[in-house]
């Protein structure tokens, strides 16, 4: 681990800063979907414009290339200054796009890379099922071939952006015979295909961001499967490992930036006892002081964890304990910011809207479910780097 | 290397040399001192290594991992102040390993280190040294340890640490350090961290190979996740603890303007991964884990030694939510 960054690096940095502050979208994303995916890929193709996108991106994929630490540096002052993040951008940007690039075709390549980079097009994840959670392996939507087709159907759920969105990575049961790691296929599905029906789902915070999506008889061509028939397993895999790279940095920066606007508030909101300020409270003080250390503390991992990955390649299963320690830090400092709201926590404000704790708090139940529930990590964790026996 | 020859020294085959004070004897000590290991982060013109914080750190992570007892971070501490004042030849007594040093820290708000010193004092490993070390957040001071008269001597919950206690007016230093000075105080606290960080991984590793060997019903108990979640946890503030760790480490040898804020969120997390994995090591253990004979619970012990060595969590704590910002 190397705190000091190189003159080049410094510099990165300063031209990341002036072009953020020149050109990120100043307007408040919208709520309305639609108008919403416009504003994500408007921001996209800006970036693109600018000669940003694909911050991790391979400059062979047109990406920006740039080394793990400048990545780093990007995440990082593209938190501090509290720019949305281009949400129905990033299943394309961090999912699909590098196991494309890992493992598709020439020509897929060629078709599907460059419009994920120009903020064409939205991406989703039709990967979990209502019977497949934790249990992914055991998908059971249904890919029959005919002739140079594949034949869909079944459900898939959890998939965020689905309404709005052009492209799916869809893991579908091709051989319901073999056992299950070997049956599955990873496809490319084109969204508007007949047959396929997005229901959105309202989620406890209020929100329309996740849909179930039906499939009946949506027929595929066999030139969108992605690696081998039967091989999806694999490929799938390949996205996952992508997922606990850099791109948390990200969520760890805001993290930090929640913690600082939420001991300047305890300054002046009142607390608990009704006359002084929150931050005079001894228990608020120290669960805020406590925020701040474990905020470092993720920072210093993140950093290990960046400076292991340039050593070794990948971020390997230690990528878990991170994505562990994360969850269940934001739960604590969301529920902090709750209760430092004191009893303004009952007047709902999304977490879209500035100051929206109270979303956030709501939102931040998903944390230790969504991206591998945090008792899986632990499973991981346990067998994986610990070496207990499973 | 440092981990071997620790391990050899704390494993010497009769089992209790993390149970005694006196289990490095004086030839030990001079190979530590020979090696280096009191000057690591000194520059070598002064005696010292030539190495950073961020060695210096790795060092005292396997003297948590080993349990070592014995004045480390005091003779550590102490050459640094002995060089900040110009006392030159203290300074190499101590990194050759000719003399000891105690460490003293300030009980209360009401004491005062300079010229003389004041007030009401803890002493760790302060027996059969010949000098005492008190550090401060506001300063630091070399002492000869019959400038402290006779210390009240306390059984500690550490067998292996030795506890004292002594109330001085106007005792005399023979060096002493303001509290910016070279930062003594945080490097001390960091490498009060580093070890609690060994003792948070040294436990951790402890409690799974545990998991992985102790077996009932019929299979290990580390395939329940009751155990195995515990373990994962441990992994998790491990890491959290190393990390940071190291991170405040560097930020000491690169003079970050936020290394205060750095050092106190090593103690505070390092403290919590300490305490909490050797507590939990304890569980997994089972009733051997309680007994006096299994080293589950030294670990325990150290660890709360070391959380109030250079302040405690909660003065960390306090500190830190008055300081501005990290960077």
């Amino acid at each position: 681990m190397d705190l000091q960054f190189s003159d080049d690096d410094v510099h990165f940095r300063d031209q990341v800063r002036t072009w953020l502050r020149e050109h990120a979208p100043t307007e408040q994303r919208p709520h309305d979907r639609q108008a919403l995916r416009e504003y994500d890929l408007a921001w996209q193709r800006t970036q693109w414009e600018g000669g940003w996108a694909g911050i991790s991106w391979p400059t062979e994929y047109a990406g920006r290339g740039a080394s793990l630490t400048q990545q780093l540096i990007w995440y990082e002052e593209y938190g501090a200054l509290g720019l949305p993040g281009i949400d129905a951008s990033f299943v394309g940007l961090n999912h699909a796009g590098p196991t494309l690039m890992a493992r598709a075709s020439e020509e897929q390549k060629s078709i599907h890379l460059p419009p994920i980079l120009r903020g064409d097009v939205v991406w989703c994840q039709g990967f979990s099922e209502p019977g497949a959670g934790s249990d992914l392996a055991s998908l059971s939507t249904r890919a029959v071939v005919d002739g140079d087709e594949l034949v869909i159907s079944g459900q898939k759920i959890w998939t965020s952006f689905a309404d709005v969105a052009d492209w799916q990575e869809l893991l579908v049961r091709s051989d319901p015979s073999a056992p299950k790691h070997k049956g599955i296929t990873w496809v490319i599905c084109d969204m508007h295909t007949p047959g396929i029906e997005v229901r959105p789902i309202e989620t406890m915070d209020g929100d329309r961001e996740f849909c179930e999506v039906f499939y009946d008889e949506v027929r595929i061509p066999m030139t969108n499967v992605v690696g081998r028939l039967n091989e999806g397993w694999g490929v799938a895999m390949s996205t996952l490992a992508f997922e606990r790279g850099t791109a948390f940095t990200l969520s760890q920066v805001r993290l930090a930036k929640t913690v600082e606007d939420l001991i300047e508030a305890a300054r002046w909101r009142t607390g608990p006892d009704g006359r002084r300020p929150a931050i005079a409270d001894d228990e608020l003080a120290r669960r805020l002081a406590t925020g701040r250390a474990e905020v470092a503390a993720l920072r210093a991992m993140t950093y290990a964890g960046i400076s292991r990955s340039a050593h070794q390649g990948s971020p390997g299963p230690e990528g878990s304990i991170i994505k562990l320690y994360y969850s269940e830090l934001a739960q604590r400092i969301y529920r902090l910011a709750f209760e430092i709201l004191g009893d303004d926590g009952l007047h709902f404000v999304s977490r879209w809207a500035p100051d929206g704790w109270s979303g956030h708090y709501l939102y931040s139940y998903s944390l230790s479910i969504a991206g591998g529930t945090s008792e899986i990590q632990r499973n991981i964790i346990g067998e994986r780097v610990l070496g207990l026996p499973r | 290397m440092a981990a071997a020859l620790l391990a050899k020294t704390m494993d010497n085959g009769q089992g209790d040399a993390r149970r005694r004070t006196s289990a490095i004897g004086p030839r030990q000590w001079a190979q530590f001192a020979e090696l280096g290991w009191f000057g690591l982060s000194l520059p070598e013109e002064r005696g010292g290594v030539g190495y950073g914080m961020a060695e210096e750190a790795l060092l005292f992570r396997e003297i948590g991992r080993h349990l070592a007892p014995g004045p480390f971070l005091a003779c550590t501490l102490g050459a640094r102040v002995a060089l900040a004042g110009g006392a030159d030849e203290l300074a190499t007594a101590i990194l050759t390993g000719e003399i000891t040093v105690g460490l003293a820290q300030a009980r209360g708000a009401a004491f005062e280190v300079g010229d003389l010193v004041s007030g009401t004092f803890d002493l760790m490993d302060a027996v059969d040294v010949s000098h005492v070390v008190v550090v401060t957040r506001n300063g630091a001071a070399l002492m000869a340890a019959e400038a402290l008269g006779r210390p009240e001597q306390l059984p500690c919950i550490d067998p292996a640490v030795s506890l004292g206690r002594v109330h001085v007016e106007q005792a005399p230093a023979i060096v002493h350090a303001s509290g910016a000075t070279d930062r003594i105080f945080e490097r001390g606290s960091v490498l009060a961290a580093a070890m609690l960080a060994g003792i948070g991984e040294a436990t951790r590793d402890m409690a799974s190979v545990f998991g992985k060997n102790r077996e009932q019903f019929g299979k290990p108990i580390g395939v329940h996740q009751a155990v195995k979640h515990r373990c994962a946890d441990m992994a998790m503030r491990a890491e959290a603890a190393t990390s940071q760790v190291m991170f405040a480490a560097l930020a000491i040898d690169e003079g970050r303007p936020d290394l205060e804020f750095q050092t106190a969120a090593a103690k505070v997390v390092a403290g919590d991964a300490g305490i909490g994995n050797a507590g939990l090591n304890i569980q997994i253990h089972g009733g051997m884990g309680y007994t006096f004979e299994h080293d589950a619970h030294l670990f325990l012990k150290r660890a709360h030694v070391l959380d109030r060595m250079l302040e405690n969590k909660q003065q960390h704590m306090a500190r830190l939510i008055d300081l501005p910002a990290a960077q």
